[in-house]
């Protein structure tokens, strides 16, 4: 919703008018602005949650240069790099999303509260702070969401119900399966059976 | 499913309780900037969408 709505502030004018016309456009639009606004604030609490639930597992590590290295299993057939409970690929996500939405969060509370600023041309920076990194974030989770539901066997069906194939974990989180066998969390054996994904 | 609804739903509600609180605290601007020498009226319907 903040990234539609946010378009729509950058965009709307040009490419959303002329399809549903002044009137329309105008009331959505201020509807948007509005939810924009609100919405921000949960959007901030579920940076801090997923900061603090996540931060532990998303350090970079030495493995990861090596997961980079193998280009994450896709470019060469039949290789799957090791990885533990969150791949490189995952922690780049995670600190795309942390850093970006901090960087959101800031510019953007500083155009809610404009006083805050020390003046005009620290405000108008915050803006474009705000407008460059968003059109980066939105990128990202466009990737983020591709390899999510259809770039990656399996993904989808492990965000809906958080529980993946014992045989797929091993193939692509092969450390991580290790780790929580050895802590009697996860089934062990060939049977395929659910392992909880986070 | 269920989870990403429920996520939704409490977006909202923090949204609806976001401006509760911001309105119990912020002025309208023409309240704010009214001084002896300057009245600003309320604009009342002359912006787009709720005033």
């Amino acid at each position: 919703m903040l990234a539609l709505s946010g378009l729509n502030i950058s965009f709307g004018r040009i490419l959303i008018l002329p399809l549903f016309g002044a009137d329309a456009f105008a009331t959505m639009s201020a509807y948007a602005k509005i939810a924009h606004d609100y919405l921000a604030f949960p959007f901030m609490l579920g940076l801090v949650i997923m900061f603090l639930i996540w931060i532990k597992d998303n350090i970079p590590g030495k493995l990861d240069w090596q997961w980079l290295k193998q280009g994450g299993g896709i470019v060469s057939k039949g290789q799957h790099p090791p990885a533990k409970r969150f791949n490189a690929g995952q922690k780049g996500i995670f600190w795309i999303v942390v850093i970006g939405g901090v960087l959101m969060s800031l510019s953007g509370w500083f155009m809610l509260f404009p006083y805050l600023p020390a003046n005009v041309t620290q405000l108008q920076f915050w803006t474009v702070i705000h407008a460059v990194i968003a059109m980066l974030f939105i990128a990202a989770m466009l990737a983020h969401i591709y390899i999510g539901s259809v770039g990656m066997e399996g993904a989808f069906d492990a965000m809906g119900t958080g529980e993946v194939d014992l045989n797929w974990a091993k193939e692509h989180h092969s450390l991580w399966v290790e780790e929580t066998q050895a802590k009697g969390q996860a089934a062990s054996g060939t049977a395929p059976s659910a392992v909880a994904a986070e | 499913m269920k989870v990403f609804i429920a996520a939704a739903a409490f977006a909202v509600i923090a949204a609806f309780a976001a401006s509760i609180v911001l309105s119990g605290v912020q002025m309208a601007s023409y309240t704010a900037f009214t001084t002896s020498g300057a009245r600003v009226g309320d604009p009342g319907t002359n912006l787009v969408g709720p005033g």
